[in-house]
């Protein structure tokens, strides 16, 4: 008997998803930062963070067009948090919105459901 | 998804774009990159407006890394305008429609 979804990817992609939703959650917190008011934008990059974390080791940052991805995880410059976001708040990725940001929300969670349901909308 | 901008690749870029005799707005995007998301439907709104007068295109920079690296792309979105084959303005990141319209019209 074979069950989709126990498969060793599908497995560790909803790890992944998990572990990076939890991340954004606490990091937003522990920064003072929030999610985009269009929270389709804050799934999205979760969602491509958790796909590079499953295929490179990290998550490299899904807002940049990189010569050689593994090269760049190794860098570490561009694995978020980036080092712009952990020296000046600064994500261009707009995962992490200071309150002065006209794009900032008001919200610091997500849930994996709404993350699935946004990203299915794509 | 109904899009007005039209999908260009590694290979069709030189016709598409280079060869164009109006204007090309390029349009470099990622999946999973949140604020192309948001720059999209801004680009479309573009391509409606200027009908005629420009072309409108978007480019994976995930299945096409040629011409994206060719053109030193780092930071997604990433919006081109091209002119007679030649590169000649960029906007950088999720802009408002006015931003993308005012640096187009030098270009019309």
């Amino acid at each position: 008997m074979t069950t989709p979804k126990s498969t060793p990817t599908g497995q560790s992609q909803g790890k992944n998803l998990e572990s990076m939703r939890k991340f954004a959650e606490k990091y937003a917190s522990r920064t003072d930062t929030y999610f985009c008011s269009n929270l389709a934008v804050t799934a999205a990059v979760i969602k491509g963070l958790a796909q590079h974390k499953e295929e490179l080791g990290s998550p490299l940052c899904p807002c940049r067009h990189y010569e050689d991805k593994a090269a760049e995880v190794k860098k570490a410059y561009w694995n978020c948090p980036c080092v712009p976001m952990r020296e000046e708040k600064k994500c261009h990725c707009m995962l992490f919105l200071t309150p002065d940001n006209a794009f900032a929300g008001d919200t610091q969670e997500i849930t994996t459901e709404q993350i699935n349901e946004l990203c299915q909308q794509m | 998804m109904s899009s007005s901008a039209a999908p260009v690749t590694d290979a069709s870029f030189p016709t598409e774009v280079l060869e164009s005799s109006v204007p090309v707005l390029v349009d470099f995007w990622a999946p999973w990159c949140g604020p192309c998301r948001m720059v999209a439907p801004v680009v479309d709104e573009i391509a409606e407006q200027y009908e005629g007068q420009i072309k409108v295109v978007k480019l994976n920079t995930d299945e096409n890394p040629q011409v994206a690296s060719q053109y030193g792309i780092r930071s997604i979105p990433t919006l081109m305008i091209f002119k007679d084959g030649q590169r000649v303005d960029m906007v950088v990141g999720a802009v408002p429609k006015t931003t993308l319209a005012n640096t187009l019209e030098k270009y019309l």
